[in-house]
């Protein structure tokens, strides 16, 4: 006879939506716009409404959303471990106990991120239509400073005037968030292969769009 | 013939993502909204503009609010509808294989009552068990008279009486 087709998914599409989005605007503000551009700020806001809402999500959304369901608690994630060095596999209705922790780290960070962000570049600037492409992603839109322009990260901006010290520890704060959480996401991803490797294929195919 | 209950939770599932799709546009909405609106609240004098932003930021949040606890509630009723179903689909299951075993039906008539109860016609099942319609009527005739009843409707009932009388115990 069929093996029960009617298998209940673990993320819904709260939870699928707000990931993913999360995911772009990382990529988006990494890899594609310029630091403190428009599209920058803009991106930030929208990541700052995805965490919002799944954070909110954790309160109030299903079951297998909930922070109840995935407590951050290390004796647990020991445990985990412990079950992992035997080789036993539970299934877990929601995060295994080490993947909640990362998912509490990764939080923190984005928090941090759009915290800082947001104080550094007040409400979302306003922009006049036409824009060209080039000004909307190029950066440091609200443009006093910058002529020397910084290299990704460095202290190369020598000649800076106007800006502040809490400007610059807020900026230090960002940068190195970020890079914190490029470390937390390069772990996060090993960790889901290596749990799809472990446990089988449905770790991964269950944040995909119609994966259960 | 179509899985009835798959296609039902599948249409359910469309409309909770479109409700959750929407849900998150509310949200990226209100984001940009409050980021303006507490500038203007905080700098500005109390306006009627102010008064405005201050009321639209309200009813923005309480609808958020209220979608997502709707969609919550909708999904937590299609695992609970999900799980029901894969809790009687595994009674049926287990009940047909007993009374199948206690009628003494033969493997191939097993699976031709299984058929059969699933809807199939007899020229369907013919073609799924590659054999002749003549084969499969007389099939069907056995499996009546091992299980005593006398047509597809009656067999069926004798399942869902049992599988009703389940659900009181
Ligand atoms: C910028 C990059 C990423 C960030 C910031 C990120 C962040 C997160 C967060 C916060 C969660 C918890 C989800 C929740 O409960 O709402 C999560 C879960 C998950 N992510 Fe990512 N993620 C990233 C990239 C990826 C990529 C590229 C993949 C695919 C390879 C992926 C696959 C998953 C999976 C499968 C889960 C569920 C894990 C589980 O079963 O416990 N993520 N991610």
């Amino acid at each position: 006879m069929e093996a029960p087709e009617v298998q209940t998914r673990r993320w819904d599409p709260i939870v699928k939506i707000t990931h993913w989005g999360i995911v772009g605007v990382v990529i988006c503000n990494a890899l594609l716009v310029g630091d403190g551009s428009i599209a920058h700020i803009y991106a930030g806001y929208l990541l700052a409404a995805l965490l919002a809402l799944r954070l909110a999500w954790g309160l109030i959304g299903p079951a297998s959303a909930r922070f109840r369901s995935f407590p951050p608690s290390p004796m647990r994630a020991i445990k985990h471990i412990g079950d992992i060095l035997a080789g036993r596999k539970e299934e877990h209705s929601s995060h295994n106990p080490l993947g909640a922790l990362m998912v509490y780290a990764v939080w923190t960070c984005l928090s941090v991120i759009v915290a800082t962000g947001v104080a550094m570049s007040g409400p979302p600037p306003s922009v006049e239509f036409p824009i060209s492409t080039s000004i909307l992603v190029s950066r440091d839109e609200h443009g006093e400073e910058e002529e020397g322009q910084h290299e990704e990260g460095e202290r190369g901006h020598g000649g800076e005037s106007g800006v502040g010290e809490s400007e610059e520890a807020l900026e230090e704060l960002h940068e190195a968030a970020v890079n914190l959480l490029y470390l937390l996401v390069f772990l996060h991803i090993a960790g889901v292969a290596f749990e799809a490797a472990r446990s089988g294929r449905r770790t991964l195919t269950a944040m995909l769009p119609g994966g259960k | 013939m179509k899985d009835r209950a798959i296609s039902n939770i599948r249409r359910g599932d469309r409309h909770i993502t479109t409700v959750a799709v929407i849900v998150v546009i509310q949200a990226i909405a209100a984001a940009f909204f409050l980021a303006d609106a507490v500038v203007d609240i905080s700098t500005g004098e109390l306006s009627l503009h102010i008064f405005t932003e201050m009321l639209i930021a309200f009813a923005l949040l309480a609808g958020i609010g209220l979608g997502a606890w709707q969609t919550a509630q909708m999904i937590e009723q299609a695992r609970h509808d999900a799980d029901a179903l894969a809790v009687a689909r595994g009674a049926a299951s287990q009940l047909m294989d007993l009374r199948f075993r206690q009628w003494g039906l033969t493997d191939a008539e097993a699976e031709v009552a299984l058929f059969s109860l699933k809807g199939f016609e007899v020229a369907e099942i013919a073609r799924l068990r590659n054999v002749a319609e003549g084969t499969v009527r007389a099939q069907l005739t056995s499996i009546y008279a091992k299980s005593g009843v006398s047509s597809r409707h009656a067999l069926l009932s004798l399942f869902f009486e049992d599988l009703i009388e389940i659900e009181h115990h």
